[in-house]
């Protein structure tokens, strides 16, 4: 039935191109006009400003200076539209020639047309929680537009996983709904549906690290707006991949008038921020010596020793891993433009980034073609698409400090004994000579080797390309096709020689791979507008979309290499290691509507919804249903409130409706086997063991969100707040639920959980100063928001999920557990340190420790059962910050204007696993520099326990710090040169800036920075720094040139 | 221009018509295309031999998890200094509780080998191909079931009972309650006696694979831990006189050579072989746990008193140093390097020490010379030593001190012992014999002897009667609390 009903609106559109017909018409050449349009209060020409002769269709645009020329057919007086964004549409009536028009800056919050889902609304008319981004936003120093959204909007936190060049950043909308499932919200770029899946950019190739940032595809200097839509009203609509919240992007479009040339080009450095203290030679010789002491050794350094490393031979490994001032580079060369009939924007851009860590940049090329023409006045087609490719070459940060073939050489660098050399006398890597280090082949371990020398490559090749035709039968509807593609290609090449600490037990590591996603959508709506007398206005949507999937992976490698000359090019050189491919689809049909309704502009009632088809649910429960509603009410239309003194406009929104997350993964309703091997008479034989239990019933995850927000603008729109509570409830959450082991299973994937969000937002845009030479404009935002697991299924509580780390997975620091947020931490609290061997005897001690001595950490026996056991350990608190804020201010005063933002968060906490890390005291390896105030007889220190040989990490108070920070994200000085100089050199306008990015951050947290989450996107355990990628303080300046 | 606009439009059009929402996975085997074949029967024993060597992310059951609680919680091995996991340090000291991580890990594969067996069972007679070798991986899956139901009765008592694979995520389904010690035995007897249908000997391709011989030996334990002594005696001597050709190897130090797997003194051995669990693993991941390199650096497994289960050796006993070393010889430098303590050395590959996670030692289950101990012991336990039972442990001496195994040599046999005597020289010698072998925590339980033996041990002074079993995982009993009542004491 859905099928036939699909097939009439096609066949009814094939109908609709067959009445396509071309239109034109001539204006009568009789008298002329020449004017100016300028603004009413600086008194600067307004180019591109569009004036029409009322009750005519004739029009034109001003030029560089402002001005306009009518040769017309009207007879004075005649009235004039003239219209600008931004501005106040203006009716005048001319009697004479010339003009000179003043328009008026309109401050229009709840005129201006907003992008919502498959279309646009006037801000006013809204009934669901949309917010922009500030255009300041849009011009950061980033290589990818998720960032763009940092501290940009009320209720979307931005963390970046890595500071490496391309890498990904997780953004949370509201909170995090899922606990399995994915949490990224959904973007939608020039109309093509996009979850951004870190893991399409990693074909899977051995010790690649973190991934690249499938977002870095789309060049941030093409993007003209963000929206983020973030309550049921405006996501219902997106269905079952709207419940993260939505972001649409929309590209730069030509607009009527003149052509455009314009370059915009930046070039600047950057430094890592902060250094971490650790020891150096002298002192590490002394702490050895002590680490010998504890288990009865001779010391390795005598006392002259420890003196002489004072003044040399100490190396330090941590900044040898830095690069001062990495340059950065970008350049973009656009033309746009259009006239009656097509508009066109047409794009190139470079983008060059070095990492502030050795062996790490990131070079992209991006090309970009939007273009619409009225093929008639009733047919429009149009093609956006955008090609890029990018080249990372990456450092493998996240797999922690875990030791053997694949460490993590941001931690190794820290760890590498500082009395060992980092370079032999005639300039090579020292990898042979470090007594502290177990050498392998020949080979000790060299971090910085490993980072110079290591490849470790991933390029990334995207086509995004839409094409739509959109027919308007007449005034009230208008239908649309759109037809889509998208394909993201990724080659990774890996490649550790035989001296690096990866390579050299096997002699040389290769790994070759490549994924290959691509997709396609296919969406068909109709719109259609009408109003009933001047107080009913009706619109509503309807169409059907269809979006297919399918993603190939293989990878394959070698080692024990004769040399390393021709590294990944030639693994048949090799032996193989087993490689491995994959493949997957899925298909995604849905049906869609949305309904408006409005009386008098003073009521609008919105009805939405979806119905989704997923392949990815279980044969039981193929189709979703996501509906919504929402209304809004123009408070200061109503006559009660025209009187209220400086409010200027009021209104309050009400909604609530169901979203859905489908981002579960491909099959996992199937029962599967999976392969295991085993060995008969010395020959590996395939097995082939079940893995999961069938589950037909797996479906879509469900949120239910109210929305209650309040829009207020004062003083004749000086002071605009919006204000938005929210409840988010999500159930059916997909959860692997422990059941018995006895089953031969651990898990069951299941619709089973619930997690529960609650916030408040507030956005508060001001304009503080205006006057002809100077301006000032604040924009505060501010959200909260609190998160907890309401239910995890089978009767439990509680579970630890798995850190894929050795020591991590073990020390098990994160849970999840009802009544707690997602990402909470788990440990023992401290209790100073034992000082006397009667206080050994006497108070609670770790069980599993037997050899607890005088100078060990005590730690709180909260349940007094008078030895520390896992029943002591608690909640240390929450990633998840209490409240993010940003305070964002432009100035502008004549021809110059600067930019600063304050971005900050207060509250949330991160595991430092880095630091529990360094002070963790051994024979062999490096250690933070607050072990210089460890514990001795002599310095009987209440911090610091003594230093003994590989002490256990244990996950206590010590390494949960607080992560709350204020940082002067962005400040931007720029000079535009006057009208007339520019008109002099030739072009329309020049502007020159100098910006710096996280110049101050304030925060308590000893880490590089508190921006930080190891594991990237997970839901599960965010929060960890161990060993990530620092962030980085960058200069630039830069040049904006309009031809 | 309209062509465009039609080809749009109709590609759109093809495209809405051919997606289906029921995709077919094309990149792994689902229960739909399984077990059609001789082939897919042959592949599910595989798998269920392969829950002995390989858990994927842990390390598997016979590759050392099983090790914790069946020798590091016993006397002679304790939790080194670079052993990083709480969990395992408290099995050391005897301190674990039901939250033990390894306790639960172990409880995890035993029963995920348990339910490959089960699917196996279950499905290979539905599958064409020859019944004579269905009939066979019958009854190699129904060995392994009753060898891990035979671990698993003997670390925590009576566990639940499950045959057959589970029908439906239906927890009802997945809920198995606890049966006695004696229900489980006899399900080991029930599978064990049917598995002792398989061959006596396979193909040199398929070496490796449960025989008959296997499968008596382990019920001859299995008796033996029951005290049922007629059993016990009977089921040796149909290992050692049924014609299998089982003897001991001259040299003690075969047992653990790579070239020699599977050779005459191998009765049942867990297979270990290089890039089994992936490049550059096998499923053992004993020698990086023994052995840190030529360095101070403590391994995770280490002896846990030097005078109490090293210095024991006499000279000439050449289990010591096949068993420990005190000196390793350092192929990069050419010199001794000197231990601070001995190291274990059983499952090291001297040839292959820069790889440790490719080490291809297979683990011994069972070989000759525990089925002659067995048999000694249960002899004398019996009716005191005999004659037959002195020869049984004097031969086990005599290769142990690189004697003619079956020639009286008066340097090493023993003799004019008492049943009690004799009982503790048994003891004696299945100590130094089974070194890291999975037999010491199972040898003290059965004898009675666990607490006053680890208690010789300062560090492990926590032990008590408690540890005669293990704790039921937490994690089961909170899903099925009046199903899984507790062991006594956790």
């Amino acid at each position: 039935m859905k099928k036939k009903l699909n097939i009439h609106i096609l066949l009814f559109l094939l109908f609709i191109t067959a009445g396509i017909q071309a239109q034109n018409t001539t204006p009568l050449i009789q008298s002329k006009l020449d004017g100016t349009v300028a603004d009413d209060i600086t008194n600067q020409p307004i180019i591109g400003a569009s004036v029409t002769i009322k009750g005519t269709t004739h029009g034109v645009v001003t030029d560089a200076e402002g001005k306009f020329y009518f040769q017309t057919g009207q007879k004075f007086p005649y009235t004039l539209i003239i219209s600008y964004i931004g501005y106040k549409k203006l009716e005048i009536i001319v009697e004479k020639n010339p003009v000179i028009i003043h328009l008026k800056e309109e401050r229009q919050e709840l005129e201006e047309l907003v992008v919502v889902g498959y279309g646009t609304q006037k801000r006013k008319d809204i009934t669901g929680s949309v917010a922009s981004v500030p255009k300041a936003n849009l011009s950061q120093v980033t290589s990818s537009a998720d960032n763009l959204l940092r501290g940009a909007v009320a209720g979307v936190v931005v963390t970046q996983s890595s500071g490496r060049p391309g890498a990904s950043s997780s953004v949370r909308i509201r909170g995090g709904n899922s606990i399995t499932a994915g949490n990224e919200p959904l973007y939608v770029v020039d109309g093509i549906l996009i979850y951004n899946d870190n893991s399409n950019s990693s074909a899977g190739v051995a010790f690649a690290g973190a991934s690249v940032n499938v977002l870095s595809t789309i060049n941030p200097a093409d993007i003209e707006s963000i929206e983020v839509l973030k309550d049921a009203s405006a996501t219902a609509i997106y269905g079952s991949r709207g419940a993260n919240g939505v972001v649409i992007i929309t590209t730069k479009k030509g607009t009527k008038g003149q052509d455009n040339i314009s370059y915009q080009g930046y070039f600047g450095f950057q430094n890592i921020s902060k250094k971490l203290r650790l020891m150096n030679a002298s002192e590490w010789a002394s702490l050895r010596n002590d680490v010998q002491a504890s288990i009865g050794q001779a010391p390795s350094f005598s006392a002259a020793q420890i003196e002489a490393l004072k003044t040399s031979g100490n190396y330090d490994w941590q900044s040898a891993a830095f690069i001062t001032a990495a340059p950065v580079q970008n350049h973009n060369l656009s033309f746009s433009g259009g006239d009656e009939k097509s508009r066109y924007a047409v794009s190139a851009g470079y983008f060059d980034q070095d990492g502030i860590v050795l062996g790490s940049d990131f070079k992209r090329i991006s090309l970009r073609v939007n273009y619409e023409r009225n093929y008639s006045q009733k047919f429009k087609f149009g093609v956006n698409a955008n090609y890029t490719n990018s080249i990372s070459n990456g450092v493998g940060t996240n797999g922690g400090a875990g030791a053997g073939r694949n460490p993590n050489p941001l931690v190794s660098v820290l760890l590498t004994a500082p009395v060992v050399p980092i370079k032999n006398e005639d300039g090579s890597y020292n990898v042979t000579n470090n007594p502290y280090a177990t050498s392998v082949n020949g080979y000790v371990p060299n971090p910085i080797n490993d980072l110079d020398n290591t490849t470790n490559e991933t390029k990334l090749n995207r086509i995004l390309t839409s094409l739509f035709g959109e027919y308007k039968f007449n005034k009230e509807l208008t239908a649309k096709v759109a037809v889509s593609g998208d394909v993201l290609n990724t080659k990774q090449n890996y490649y550790a020689p035989s001296n690096t600490t990866t390579g050299a037990g096997t002699k040389g590591l290769a790994s070759i791979g490549e994924r290959l996603v691509s997709s396609v959508l296919n969406e068909n709506t109709l719109n259609y507008n009408t109003h009933f007398g001047e107080n009913h206005k009706f619109s509503a949507l309807g169409g059907y979309t269809l979006q297919y999937t399918k993603g190939e992976v293989s990878n394959a490698g070698a080692q024990t290499f004769v040399n390393d000359a021709n590294t990944y090019n030639a693994i048949q050189d090799g032996v193989p290691v087993k490689p491995y491919s994959d493949a997957y689809e899925s298909v995604l049909k849905s049906w869609l509507t949305r309904v408006n309704y409005s009386y008098k502009g003073k009521y609008n009632f919105t009805l939405s919804g979806r119905a989704d088809g997923s392949s990815r649910f279980g044969s039981e429960s193929l189709w979703g249903y996501f509906p919504s509603a929402g209304f809004s009410w123009n408070i200061t239309d109503e006559e009660f409130a025209n009187n209220i003194k400086g409010v200027t406009e009021a209104k309050l929104r009400l909604t609530a409706g169901t979203t859905g997350n489908q981002e579960i993964g491909n099959y996992l309703p199937l029962a599967s086997m999976g392969s295991v091997n085993y060995s008969f008479g010395g020959t590996l034989y395939t097995g082939l063991a079940p893995t999961r239990l069938a589950n037909p019933d797996l479906k879509w995850e469900k949120t239910n969100q109210y929305n209650v927000g309040l829009d207020l603008s004062l003083l004749d729109r000086k002071i605009n707040f919006v204000f938005d509570v929210y409840y988010k409830k999500t159930k059916d959450l997909l959860i692997n639920v422990p059941v018995p082991l006895s089953s031969g299973y651990a898990t069951v994937l299941q619709n089973i959980g619930g997690v529960e969000n609650k916030g408040l937002e507030i956005g508060l845009t001001t304009e503080n100063v205006k006057t002809k030479n100077f301006a000032w404009n604040s924009n505060i935002v501010f959200s909260l928001n609190r998160n907890k697991v309401i239910e995890i299924g089978n009767g439990v509580n509680e579970f630890f999920p798995v850190v894929p780390n050795g020591s991590l997975l073990q020390q098990q620091p994160v849970i999840v557990k009802v009544g707690l947020p997602l990402g909470s931490f788990w440990g023992y609290k401290t209790n100073g340190i034992f000082q006397t061997q009667e206080e050994v005897n006497t108070q609670p001690k770790i069980n599993s420790l037997a050899n607890t001595k005088v100078g060990d950490r005590k730690y709180v026996d909260t349940n007094g059962d008078g030895v520390i056991t896992a029943l002591d350990k608690g909640n240390l608190g929450t990633s998840q910050p209490k409240f993010v804020g940003s305070f964002s201010n432009t100035v502008s005063y004549n021809d110059f204007d600067l930019n600063f933002s304050f971005q900050g968060t207060y509250g949330g906490k991160i595991f430092n696993a880095l630091n529990q890390q360094l002070e963790i005291s051994t024979l062999g390896t490096n250690a933070a520099a607050t072990l210089n105030d460890r514990w001795t007889p002599t310095n009987p220190s209440n911090e610091i326990p003594r230093a003994s040989s590989s002490p256990l990490g244990i996950v206590s108070e010590r390494y949960v710090e607080d992560a709350s920070f204020l940082r002067l994200k962005l400040i931007t000085l720029g000079y535009t040169l006057p009208k007339s100089v520019s008109k002099k050199l030739g072009t329309k306008s020049v502007k020159i800036y100098v910006s710096a990015e996280n110049l101050i951050t304030w925060t308590k947290y000893t880490g590089y920075d508190p921006e930080v989450s190891s594991y990237e996107q997970n839901n599960l355990y965010p929060g960890i720094d161990f060993g990530s990628y620092p962030n980085s303080k960058t200069f630039i300046s830069g040049l904006n040139v309009t031809f | 221009m309209k062509k465009i606009i039609l080809t749009i439009i109709l590609s759109a059009g093809s495209l809405t018509s051919c997606a289906d929402l029921e995709v077919t996975p094309t990149s792994f085997v689902t229960e739909d295309n399984y077990f059609i074949t001789q082939d897919d029967a042959v592949a599910s024993v595989t798998a269920v031999y392969a829950s002995l060597s390989l858990d994927p992310g842990e390390q598997s059951l016979f590759g050392r998890n099983l090790y914790f609680l069946t020798d590091m919680a016993s006397d002679y091995a304790a939790a080194g200094v670079s052993a990083t996991n709480p969990q395992v340090r408290a099995l050391s000291s005897l301190n674990h509780d039901a939250t033990s991580d390894r306790v639960q890990v172990a409880w995890r594969q035993i029963y995920a080998g348990i339910n490959r067996a089960n699917v196996s069972i279950d499905n290979i007679p539905k599958v064409s191909g020859s019944e004579v070798v269905k009939t066979r991986l019958i009854n190699e899956a129904k060995f392994i079931r009753g060898l891990l139901y035979f671990q698993a009765v003997r670390l925590w008592g009576g566990v639940p009972i499950v045959l057959h694979e589970a029908s439906s995520i239906n927890l009802g389904d997945l809920k198995t309650n606890r049966s006695t010690a004696d229900e489980v035995y006899a399900q080991i007897i029930k599978d064990l006696t049917d598995a002792e249908a398989l061959p006596k000997t396979y193909s040199a391709t398929d070496a490796g694979r449960a025989t008959s011989g296997a499968a008596k030996a382990i019920l001859a334990k299995v008796y033996l831990t029951r005290k049922d002594w007629p059993n016990a005696i009977a089921k040796s001597r149909e290992v050692i006189n049924g014609g299998y050709g089982y003897a001991l190897f001259e040299e003690f130090q075969d047992i653990f050579t790579k070239t020699k797997k599977n050779g005459k003194e191998h009765i049942f051995s867990v297979q270990f072989e290089p890039n089994q669990a992936g490049n550059g693993s096998s499923g053992s991941t004993f020698q990086a746990t023994s052995f840190t390199g030529f360095t101070a650096t403590e391994p995770a497994d280490i002896i846990s008193d030097v005078a109490l289960f090293y210095d024991i050796y006499a000279t000439g006993d050449k289990r010591r140093d096949v068993s420990y070393a005190k000196q390793l010889l350092n192929p990069a430098t050419g010199t001794l390097y000197t231990f601070p303590k001995p190291i274990f050395k059983k499952y090291l590959d001297l040839t292959n020490l820069a790889t440790p996670g490719n080490v291809a030692i297979n683990f011994p289950v069972i070989r000759y010379a525990d089925i002659l101990l067995s048999l000694a012991e249960a002899i004398n336990e019996q009716s005191g030593p005999t004659a037959e039972a002195y020869e049984l442990i004097n031969q086990v001496r005599r290769r142990a001190f690189g004697k003619a195994i079956t020639t009286p040599d008066a340097t090493v046999d023993l003799a004019g012992l008492g049943q009690t005597s004799f009982r503790t020289a048994i003891q004696e010698e299945r100590k130094k014999e089974f070194v890291q072998e999975g037999q010491r925590w199972f040898d003290l339980v059965r004898w009675g002897t666990l607490v006053t033996e680890v208690k010789k041990v300062t560090a492990k002074n926590s032990v008590s009667e408690r540890n005669n079993l293990y704790p039921i995982p937490q994690s089961e009993r909170n899903i099925n609390p009046d199903g899984l009542p507790q062991n006594p004491g956790y």
